[in-house]
């Protein structure tokens, strides 16, 4: 798997804990475990999407690097991976 | 609102088309127990919840399904993209492509569109909530239909996930019901 795959992947894995953990505390608000892991997995793909879109570009419009030019709309799209990103075929 | 984020749930990467497999697993994208079905199901059922608690699960509920709802399109039109047609015409998906040729449209496996019948939204959040249990073990169900038809495991993978969530969801939903029938309780509100 390429750099980008892998840490795109990584991202993936704490922001779906994330996802899970969210859906957990809107019935257990005052489960203060699921909270602490909440924090945790927050800073985590937090440092991680900071380090996946100086390298890679955006994963949402609102990421604005230091260019001339909209990257947003850069391939790869998520549809479109079919066996990682270096395979993706324009 | 929503904003959109440029990737998928749960990694899509399929590299062998499968264009039978992909008219299979497009009743999860706009048939009865599908992800849009699901998702327009929970985010109209949310103007109706009484408690923050529900109010929340609904919402959030009905956003994963959205991504889910990606996540099936993505899987088909990876299984269909770019096989011939005389491939699709020896595998008798050919009536598919002479309506949409290779694109993902919101339909049930046979072809018939999606439509809000699958769905109810009522003011009753009992009754609401004991259809979302439902409607999450109707989804389960139909994974576990589409995982015996196939063996390549880039598509079981998102399958099982997809699985797993329907659990998940089945299990928050019941969480909520009895949260509103303790609520419901408390108010002397029959």
């Amino acid at each position: 798997m390429d750099e980008q795959t892998t840490l795109l992947e990584q991202i993936m894995a704490y922001d779906f804990a994330l996802y899970d953990l969210q859906l957990f505390l809107d019935t257990h608000p005052s489960d203060e475990n699921a909270l602490r892991d909440y924090k945790m997995a927050l800073e985590q793909s937090e440092n991680l999407r900071k380090q996946f879109q100086s390298k890679y570009g955006p994963l949402n419009a609102r990421y604005l690097p230091n260019t001339t030019c909209w990257q947003w709309i850069n391939d790869p799209w998520p549809w479109d991976y079919k066996g990682g990103m270096n395979n993706v075929v324009l | 609102m929503w904003y959109y984020e440029k990737k998928t749930q749960y990694p899509i990467n399929i590299k062998k088309p499968d264009p039978r497999m992909a008219v299979a697993i497009l009743t999860q994208y706009g048939g009865p127990n599908g992800e849009l079905a699901a998702s327009l199901r929970y985010l109209s059922q949310r103007f109706s919840m009484p408690t923050k608690e529900t109010k929340a699960i609904l919402n959030d509920i009905g956003t994963e399904e959205l991504a889910h709802l990606e996540m099936i399109g993505s899987m088909v039109h990876q299984l269909m993209d770019k096989v011939s047609p005389q491939e699709l015409e020896k595998l008798h998906v050919d009536t598919m492509y002479a309506i949409h040729g290779r694109a993902v449209y919101p339909s049930d496996s046979n072809g018939v569109p999606f439509t809000a019948a699958y769905l109810e939204s009522m003011e009753d959040p009992i009754a609401n909530l004991n259809e979302d249990l439902a409607a999450e073990q109707k989804a389960r169900a139909t994974y576990e239909y589409l995982l015996k038809l196939t063996d390549d495991p880039d598509v079981i993978d998102p399958l099982r996930f997809l699985r797993e969530r329907e659990v998940v969801h089945y299990q928050r939903f019941g969480e909520a019901l009895r949260i509103v029938q303790e609520t419901m309780g408390k108010k002397k509100f029959y």
